[in-house]
């Protein structure tokens, strides 16, 4: 923002019943201004061309106030981020659905996979509509997930290659799912413990070596001097 | 042209066959392309004489085929002959015991003794194959035995005349190599230089797979250009024959195939797969078929039934399998064809993806999968979403991908009240396999190279009777023995692998 930071540059929420100093109505129109994005500290500064301790008082003061609360940058913890108090902060600070506190919530992503995984594997085949059928009648987790979470961790369990998203043949094992639609079943695994199977290049030193690009047959690295190889043999 | 280390592998087979000499010949046409004998002589520096008897053993054994290129204005004369190396078929020496495998599933052990015979001989006449089968046998073998044999493995299609020793092709019209300089060998088929001359080198459809051409045949002079039929009937007798590489290669295609869909799916929708392939062998007109030939519902349906298995599945089932491999529902007349080439670069996809978990870890494998299901640029948050990684780390773990290669990145800059920077990423297919079948070469050699080390280090063992390897020595026996094994299947199962990238 240029020119005297004592104007006022555009209208704000705030409630005639509150009263603001003129760099508290500044800041706030700044953090207003960017709605649901939010600013970091740093930034209102550059932008504000306010002195240091100005910044900080006027902050506290409009938390205080309630207009403006502080929120979690997933991207960068450590930055203090603002936001208008009628806005919601984005994904792009929360982080998502999955984010709590800045952080994505492992732990209960590895419980609901587990859940539908289970889920997959009794009824052979499923559909995201029967998953949330099934989530709702059980209440099965503390929080309601919509369908569109549903196909998130679904996706990710693809992305694992725990289960196989395919169309239902409407024959067989697919005969409770029409025809045509969207479902999922787990992944037929190689190993006797169920295990993917792992190709032939990773299975030998080379497939995993990051020395491959300095390796040569009468090199200092070679097949015949490789302590990988040496390590392989000597099992 | 090959890759870097597919070079140098071909090279390295050739030498632990037939030598040096032998493969310095080789080496040079695999670098420089098809060369004429004064080049290649320039380019070894080696003696005429041991240019052209490495020029036979090369050709003997169908890692060369020499070719005339017409020239305007005059007929092509010998003096034109130049020699191009065979990759593919060099590659395949590290097989022939998959190929053997092959034949005697479904063939006697007078058969198999021919094609190895057939391999190891690299081209045969009829009576150099009765001369060898009697010798092993120490009694005189029937030419009709030989012959029987011979006729089972051409029907087959295992076995094939030998191709015309110098054809004749037209100089390319616009070759523009450079224009394609960028894309990849593996997801493109030119016509390159070296399909012109086997094409125009292959015997007519007609003899290929005969083992005595007929008489009309014979009189016929498409068959044997410019020669009357008393030196063709003498041809017929001096005809060579040799292993066909190309229906061994279908052969393991159609195998990999069919059990790849056996762990995607089910046994039903493999017995399908199976089924069409086995009937629909012979009319494929090349080896790496984009869909399968197309067949009726009815033709499958009898097909299936033919089979052990198959013999309990219903129509309905049939019908299924087909919706199950890709093929959408029709009416009962329309013929079916199912996408080969999906499921090949499913399982190359496969083979690519067991490497970046090994690799880089599980965060990295669910990166690389979206972005190879995807197919198409996806920036670096929406990334960090669909995998369930901290925003914050997943640039960390997508440079490292670019780095090494797997990625290909992109920089999008919006300008606007603020200046926004994006990264995009995205899996380059063709690009990809093309360098990941490149350090397959370099691993083979390696593989190939250290088991050369351990037989040479404590080869002295084998010489050691039996009852004398006690105590430390029958350890280090054992440990021999035991990295052998598993040096020589480490190379067979990678084999495999490299057929996938580069054969199917």
């Amino acid at each position: 923002m240029q020119g005297s930071s004592l104007k006022r540059k555009r209208p704000d929420n705030v409630p005639s019943s509150v009263s603001l100093t003129d760099a508290e109505r500044v800041l706030y129109n700044v953090i207003q201004g960017k709605r649901d994005l939010g600013i970091w500290s740093k930034e209102m500064k550059e932008e504000t061309n306010l002195p240091d301790n100005v910044v900080r008082k006027a902050l506290a003061s409009l938390q205080v106030k309630k207009l403006i609360k502080e929120v979690v940058n997933c991207q960068n913890k450590a930055k203090k981020h603002y936001i208008a108090s009628e806005f919601k902060p984005s994904k792009e600070i929360t982080g998502g659905d999955w984010y709590s506190e800045g952080n994505l919530d492992k732990d209960f992503i590895e419980i609901v996979k587990d859940v539908f995984l289970k889920i997959i594997f009794i009824q052979k085949v499923a559909t995201v509509d029967g998953i949330l059928e099934w989530v709702k009648k059980n209440h099965a987790f503390h929080v309601e997930l919509t369908s569109h979470q549903i196909e998130e961790i679904l996706q990710a369990l693809v992305l694992d290659d725990q289960i196989i998203e395919m169309e239902s043949t409407g024959f067989g094992e697919f005969a409770s799912v029409p025809a045509g639609r969207v479902c999922y079943r787990c992944k037929n695994k190689r190993g006797p413990k169920g295990e993917p199977k792992i190709g032939a290049m990773a299975s030998i030193p080379c497939g995993v070596c990051p020395r491959i690009s300095s390796c040569t047959p009468d090199g200092i690295i070679s097949p015949r001097t490789c302590v990988y190889y040496q390590k392989w043999l000597d099992f | 042209m090959a890759t870097q280390y597919g070079i140098k592998f071909a090279v390295h087979l050739i030498t632990n066959h037939f030598g040096n000499l032998v493969a310095k010949v080789c080496e040079c046409l695999l670098r420089r392309g098809p060369l004429t004998f004064e080049q290649l002589s320039r380019f070894t520096e080696l003696t005429k004489d041991q240019v052209k008897n490495s020029l036979l053993v090369l050709v003997q054994h169908n890692c060369v085929q020499a070719f005339i290129l017409e020239q305007e204005g005059r007929e092509g004369s010998k003096v034109n002959a130049q020699y191009l190396a065979l990759f593919d078929n060099i590659l395949h020496r590290l097989r022939f015991p998959k190929f053997l495998e092959i034949v005697s599933q479904d063939l006697d052990e007078e058969c198999v003794e021919l094609l190895e015979g057939l391999l190891r001989d690299g081209r045969l006449t009829l009576k150099q194959m009765v001369d060898r089968a009697s010798q092993r046998k120490e009694n005189a073998v029937a030419l009709d035995v030989v012959q029987e044999s011979l006729h089972k493995l051409l029907m087959l299609r295992y076995a094939e005349r030998c191709p015309s020793p110098e054809p004749v092709i037209s100089p390319p019209v616009d070759l523009d190599t450079k224009k394609r300089g960028a894309k990849s060998k593996i997801a493109e088929e030119p016509e390159t230089i070296e399909y012109r001359v086997l094409e125009a080198a292959m015997p007519a459809e007609g003899i290929r797979f005969y083992l005595t051409a007929s008489s009309e045949l014979i009189n016929n002079s498409d068959i044997y250009p410019g020669r009357g039929v008393g030196e063709n009937v003498a041809r017929e007798d001096s005809m060579l024959f040799r292993a066909n590489f190309e229906e061994f290669v279908r052969r393991r295609r159609h195998k990999v195939l069919v059990e790849n869909v056996r762990t995607a799916h089910d046994d039903g929708a493999a017995i399908v797969l199976g089924a069409v392939l086995d009937a629909t062998r012979n009319a494929e007109k090349k080896v790496k078929m984009e869909k399968s030939v197309p067949l009726t519902l009815d033709a499958i349906f009898t097909e299936v039934q033919k089979t052990e298995i198959g013999l309990a599945m219903t129509m309905e089932r049939v019908r299924s399998s087909l919706v199950l491999l890709g093929c959408t529902q029709r009416t009962f007349d329309a013929p079916y064809s199912i996408e080969l080439n999906k499921i090949i670069e499913s399982a190359r996809d496969e083979e690519v993806e067991s490497i970046v978990l090994k690799r880089y870890g599980t965060d990295a494998y669910r990166m690389f999968r979206l972005l190879s299901k995807t197919g198409r640029l996806l920036e670096t948050d929406k990334i960090a979403e669909s995998t369930f990684v901290e925003k914050r780390d997943t640039p960390k773990i997508l440079y490292k991908l670019w780095k090494d290669d797997y990625l290909h990145m992109e920089k999008l800059v919006l300008t606007g009240a603020r200046q926004l920077k994006f990264l995009l990423w995205k899996v380059n297919k063709p690009i990809l396999w093309e360098r990941v079948l490149d350090e397959m070469y370099h691993a083979a050699l390696n593989l190939s190279l250290r088991l050369a080390y351990e037989q040479e280090k404590d080869g002295e063992l084998l010489a050691v009777p039996k009852d004398k390897i006690v105590g430390q020595l029958q350890k280090r026996y054992k440990r021999l023995r035991n990295s052998w094994l598993l040096l020589e299947s480490s190379l067979m199962k990678l084999d495999d692998t490299l057929m996938l990238f580069h054969d199917f």
